[in-house]
């Protein structure tokens, strides 16, 4: 679904990616691991629309979508979601989740996206008048993904879902992913070691200075031994 | 631009402007708009200093200027202190107030405090021209209309034998200049671009906030107010006409021509300024107008005014340091 | 007595609806994108001057067609303005300043280029709606019944668009969060050129309403730049709740000040609560940082 080639993306002059590449099939989930501030996020806003200096190419669908912006991914059906979270504070959850049906594309299903979205966090169905900004870490969380979902979006970029969550909410978090990939949304997820998402994974990346270090299935990152010290070393 | 540079650069143009008495030494008008240009260039630079520079939105420049002539004519008529000592007590006066504006701006952020320091110059006006202002000696809205020439050592300068003002002048002009330069490369220099880019970083290093930016209204304000007690010496009378947003707006055209943040760029643009003002004059009413228009279109197309023009055109690294 | 202190509180309510539509303007530029507009005294009379011109021409004589033929050529004028001279100057860095260079440029071509085509005189406009409401001593003119009206419609529209329409939402999500905006696909570009296009309106309005009460010079945006920025400071930028107390406590001290003690006092009591409230509160009455 997803053909990222020869990706190099900069921040003012700092080279951040160094002919990046990477393949997202069409109803996998991917998954980037890496240490921090390697560029890991960068290849996720690289995707969607939101660096500005970015070379190489990126093709979705077939189509090259290299550098457009993300008002027109969005519409496309490429969403990220943002491990700041990025939610509108004084909005209600309501409010904020209506916001991310605002594209073309994804105005129409406004309705059924709620409903859909609501079954999947139910959380977020009793707190729909409460302000973004009155809620928990992890309640947050859910509404930044719920707020992706209502895009209509086909591809999802997910940058580290589980940054600061309790552990059984991690497992929430990865329940959630793959019920969302069941229902056939494409899923690329950057995140630390968190075993129940990497469990997920119909392939792994890793990303290390800007650059991929190793492309492989599950089962041949746990047989090798440099992950296993990055493993560690989280 | 780098330090070194700066100084050539800087060097250069006192050079140019050293000489300029020669060529136009016999046409008083002239003389007198040179004089007005070193004056304003020493204002804009240290507008350009604490805005541009210290990234410190401070819209009362004007104001300072104005202070510090009022307070050089008042000191010098009532007090019969020469007026070469009189410009010094103002500079200091003015530094006073200067601090005690900012310290209110100590905590406010960007636009708060160009409001701050422009109340500053909305409310002199009526202080100036009321109750208070007249016991003070101001003469109120009539301003004052006889103010003591300057006079060093028993000379007398009179502005109908400008080349020795223009002298006298150039020497503060440099100087404050110099002084501006030191403290551009020296580490306050690096301060304020600490305090600029990441003001809460720079200030868990230790670096206080608050004694920079202190220190910046000090200075800027001291420099200000004593050229505008030169400035009232040389041209014999004040009034709050001067407080009229045309002066404003002068300097601030004049740091888009130099380029702000760009030292000594506000020296250059002085000279262009006043001199474009000139020229155009003619044109009356029109005039106001092409200056806005030039003003947009600089701001567009030469967002580093004419500094930024010679950075393009003598820099021989793709880029280089901006201060 | 009584009377004058009615007169005064409602000459302090009428001022501070129109004052409170001016605000909202500029607190919501600043908002939105953080621009400081230093030509808005500009816009402000050029309302009064669009609306003088279209009232010379004798079919457009009357103030509906007036205000719904202004209201869009404002509109379209704000918004080209922004693309033009604001937006790309956002790239670049200390572009805060930048703007403000640029509007000021533009404040300074727009003030002089009307005095040129209008002259230097004062223009009035003539009043929505003549005559007085007489009850005793108490005298209250039909145009300031029509000014409150008009501004506080004005405000009341603007809260409607800002929560009722998908535009609106957009606006306040580029207010609070510009990331999540980006994210959501909101074009945040559109967004700024649109919120100055409304500001742009609103301060024409405010322009349009006044100049039947005072009159429209070439120069006198600039005290109503000064009274809007300290509105807005006051109440805190970016707030438009915020803006519109300020815009009301305003008028009312503006008004009490000048009675009691003299119209020449009363910019300095506007800035004495002003300074006073930034001591306590930096960030104005209802502002937040960022």
């Amino acid at each position: 679904m997803i053909k990222v080639h020869d990706l190099n993306a900069y921040y003012d002059d700092f080279h951040v990616l160094k002919n990046v590449s990477l393949n997202v099939g069409k109803g996998e989930v991917v998954v980037m691991l890496g240490p921090n501030g390697h560029g890991k996020s960068t290849v996720l806003k690289s995707i969607c629309g939101l660096v500005e200096k970015v070379t190489g190419n990126i093709i979705y669908d077939g189509e090259n979508i290299t550098g457009l912006g993300s008002e027109k991914l969005v519409n496309k059906g490429i969403t990220y979601i943002a491990e700041n979270r990025e939610l509108f504070p004084e909005m209600t959850v309501l409010e904020n989740l209506k916001l991310g049906a605002y594209s073309q594309s994804a105005r129409p299903h406004e309705r059924e996206n709620l409903e859909k979205v609501f079954t999947l966090f139910p959380r977020l169905a009793d707190r729909q008048k409460q302000l973004a900004s009155t809620m928990s870490g992890g309640e947050a969380r859910m509404l930044a993904i719920a707020r992706g979902l209502m895009s209509n979006a086909d591809f999802l970029a997910i940058d580290e879902p589980s940054l600061g969550l309790q552990p059984n909410l991690r497992d929430e978090v990865a329940r959630i992913i793959k019920e969302i990939n069941t229902q056939g949304i494409t899923v690329l997820v950057v995140e630390q070691n968190i075993p129940q998402i990497t469990e997920l994974a119909d392939k792994i990346y890793v990303l290390e200075e800007g650059m991929i270090s190793f492309q492989g299935s599950k089962e041949e990152a746990l047989g090798n031994d440099h992950l296993k010290e990055i493993f560690l070393g989280m | 631009m780098e330090n070194k540079r700066i100084t050539i650069f800087l060097a250069v143009i006192w050079g140019v402007v050293a000489i300029l008495p020669v060529f136009f030494g016999s046409t008083n008008f002239i003389m007198h708009i040179l004089i007005m240009c070193l004056i304003w260039s020493v204002v804009a630079s240290c507008w350009d200093l604490i805005m541009g520079f210290a990234g410190i939105f401070s819209f009362g420049q004007v104001a300072f200027f104005v202070i510090g002539a009022y307070s050089s004519a008042i000191i010098s008529a009532r007090f019969g202190v020469p007026p070469i000592f009189s410009v010094f007590i103002a500079g200091i006066i003015t530094a006073g107030i200067g601090i005690l504006v900012g310290l209110p701006c100590l905590k406010l952020k960007g636009a708060y405090i160009a409001l701050v320091t422009f109340a500053v110059h909305m409310i002199l006006e009526p202080v100036l021209k009321g109750d208070i202002g007249r016991a003070l000696g101001t003469g109120g809205s009539r301003g004052i209309l006889t103010i003591v020439p300057m006079n060093i050592f028993g000379y007398t300068f009179t502005s109908s034998d400008p080349i020795p003002y223009f002298y006298l002048l150039f020497l503060v002009a440099v100087i404050c200049s110099v002084i501006i330069l030191m403290v551009i490369k020296s580490h306050w220099g690096t301060a304020f671009l600490a305090l600029k880019d990441a003001e809460d970083f720079a200030s868990c290093l230790g670096v206080s906030a608050f004694k920079y930016k202190l220190m910046v209204f000090a200075l800027t304000s001291f420099l200000t107010g004593m050229i505008g007690g030169f400035y009232a010496h040389y041209v014999g009378m004040l009034s709050t006409r001067m407080l009229g947003i045309d002066l404003f707006v002068t300097l601030m055209v004049i740091l888009v021509i130099g380029g702000v943040g760009k030292f000594p760029g506000a020296i250059i643009g002085a000279f262009i300024t006043i001199a474009l003002n000139e020229m155009l004059s003619p044109l009356g009413s029109y005039r106001p107008i092409i200056l806005g228009a030039m003003v947009v279109i600089l701001v567009l197309v030469l967002p580093d005014g004419v500094t930024g023009l010679f950075e393009k055109i003598f820099s021989t690294k793709k880029r280089g340091l901006t201060h | 007595m009584f009377i004058e202190i009615i007169d005064v509180i409602i000459s302090g309510l009428i001022n501070g609806s129109v004052y409170a539509l001016m605000a909202v303007g500029l607190t919501l530029i600043y908002g939105v994108s953080k621009a400081f507009n230093f030509a808005y005294g500009s816009f402000y009379s050029l309302g009064g001057y669009i609306a003088f011109l279209l009232f010379s021409i004798p079919f457009f004589n009357n103030y509906f067609v007036v205000l719904c033929l202004a209201a869009p050529v404002l509109l379209i004028f704000g918004f080209f303005i922004e693309k033009l001279l604001v937006a790309p100057l956002r790239k670049r860095d200390d572009w805060e300043v930048k703007v403000m260079m640029i509007t000021l440029g533009l404040a300074l071509f727009l003030d002089n280029s009307y005095q040129v085509v209008f002259g230097a005189r004062m223009k009035s406009l003539p009043s929505m709606l003549e005559g007085n409401f007489e009850m005793g001593e108490f005298i209250l003119s039909y145009q300031d019944v029509m000014i409150f009206i008009f501004s506080i419609g004005g405000i009341l529209l603007f809260r409607w668009f800002l929560n009722n329409t998908r535009t609106g939402m957009s606006v306040r999500a580029v207010a609070q969060n510009p990331a999540g905006a980006q994210i959501v696909g909101i074009p945040k570009d559109f967004v700024f050129a649109a919120t100055f296009a409304i500001s742009t309106v609103m301060v024409g309005m405010g322009g349009i309403l006044l100049a039947q009460k005072y009159f429209i010079t070439p120069a006198g945006g600039w005290d109503i730049l000064v009274k809007a920025w300290v509105i807005t400071a006051f109440g805190g930028m970016g707030s438009i709740k915020g803006g519109l107390y300020a815009a009301f406590i305003v008028g009312m001290l503006e008004a009490f000040v000048g009675w009691y003690f003299g119209m020449t006092w009363t910019l300095i009591a506007l800035f004495a609560v002003l300074l006073t409230t930034l001591a306590v509160r930096p960030q104005g009455l209802m502002g937040k940082w960022g």
